[in-house]
């Protein structure tokens, strides 16, 4: 009988942990990619591994290089970093959190000349992909991910 | 002292002997009568002693089919016992186990169906972009679309008509 009980309130604590999501610090990952066409491609960078197929089909390129990066633990949802280049700047805004993710304002810079700007709600379980200017025979392109 | 009928009952019966019988015998008023009587006293005995005698075995027979009958009866009762034991099964104990472990199902069934609604809402747990703008007087030509690659829960800003860089700005 004691037994039995117990057996039952494990299984009942399994289904409510299963249930209930545990909360944790999430951190994202931003970087400034160059894309481009060549003949001997490097391996796709780790961090993006799990885009890889999409950037390669959306873009039509075979070669994606970080030329700068930023990694980012959020604790608030208010925090803000900048992900740099020799050349180009993301500053990133996150102004809260929700249950789907968090909202920010992503501003990139090239130089000190604002190019472009954006609000968006990154998903926890959905990565960004911004499509930024033609740099020579490539593309840079920004990515945001939750890890 | 016996009697004169409990004479004559014994006589039929042959139960007297010696000067009993000699004494009794000249005492009767008819012997031949009373000797015809005895046989026929005799006959009927056989008789009777037959008849009751088959009824005996009928008698046994009759028992003997109570009896088969109440064995059949008998070994037909188990099952109608185990039938009784069969609904005592629900017992209190039993009652509690049964709702828990229907509660416990339940549980699993009602974790899983809501699991399985996110799927519908994915919409919701792709990224959106809420705006997006560019500085027209640096990128006047530029226009700005958005699309979510479902299949593999991406989100794109798509850009057309920035203002091109020379490759030295790819560098890291």
């Amino acid at each position: 009988m004691r037994r039995l009980l117990l057996a039952f309130t494990i299984f009942f604590a399994l289904v409510m942990s299963a249930a209930i999501p545990a909360r944790a610090d999430q951190t994202v990952w931003s970087g400034l990619v160059i894309a481009q066409n060549v003949q001997q491609p490097e391996p796709i960078p780790v961090e993006l591994t799990r885009i890889e197929r999409p950037l390669k089909e959306l873009f039509g390129y075979n070669q994606f290089q970080v030329i700068g990066q930023s990694q980012k633990t959020l604790k608030t949802g208010q925090e803000d970093w900048l992900a740099t280049s020799k050349f180009f700047g993301l500053h990133v805004d996150a102004q809260g959190e929700s249950a789907a993710g968090y909202v920010l304002n992503l501003k990139l810079y090239k130089e000190k000349e604002l190019l472009l700007e954006t609000d968006a709600k990154l998903s926890k379980r959905s990565p960004l992909i911004i499509k930024g200017p033609q740099v020579g025979g490539g593309q840079l392109l920004l990515v945001l991910v939750v890890q | 002292m016996k009697t004169f009928e409990e004479k004559w009952t014994a006589w039929l019966d042959g139960q007297l002997s010696g000067e009993e019988l000699v004494e009794f015998e000249t005492s009767l008023p008819d012997k031949a009568a009373a000797e015809a009587e005895k046989r026929d006293a005799k006959k009927l005995g056989v008789l009777l002693k037959r008849e009751l005698g088959a009824d005996v075995l009928r008698n046994e027979e009759f028992f003997s089919h109570q009896l088969q009958e109440r064995l059949a009866r008998e070994s037909v009762e188990p099952p109608r016992k185990q039938a009784a034991d069969v609904s005592t099964w629900w017992t209190i104990r039993r009652l509690f186990w049964t709702g828990t472990v229907s509660l416990a199902l339940f549980l699993v069934f009602a974790v899983f169906v809501m699991r399985e609604k996110n799927p519908a809402e994915q919409s919701q747990y792709l990224t959106q972009i809420l705006n997006a703008r560019v500085d027209p007087a640096i990128s006047p030509n530029a226009t700005i679309s958005m699309f979510e690659a479902k299949e593999d829960h991406v989100t794109v800003l798509w850009t057309e008509g920035l203002q091109s860089l020379p490759s030295d700005y790819a560098a890291k």
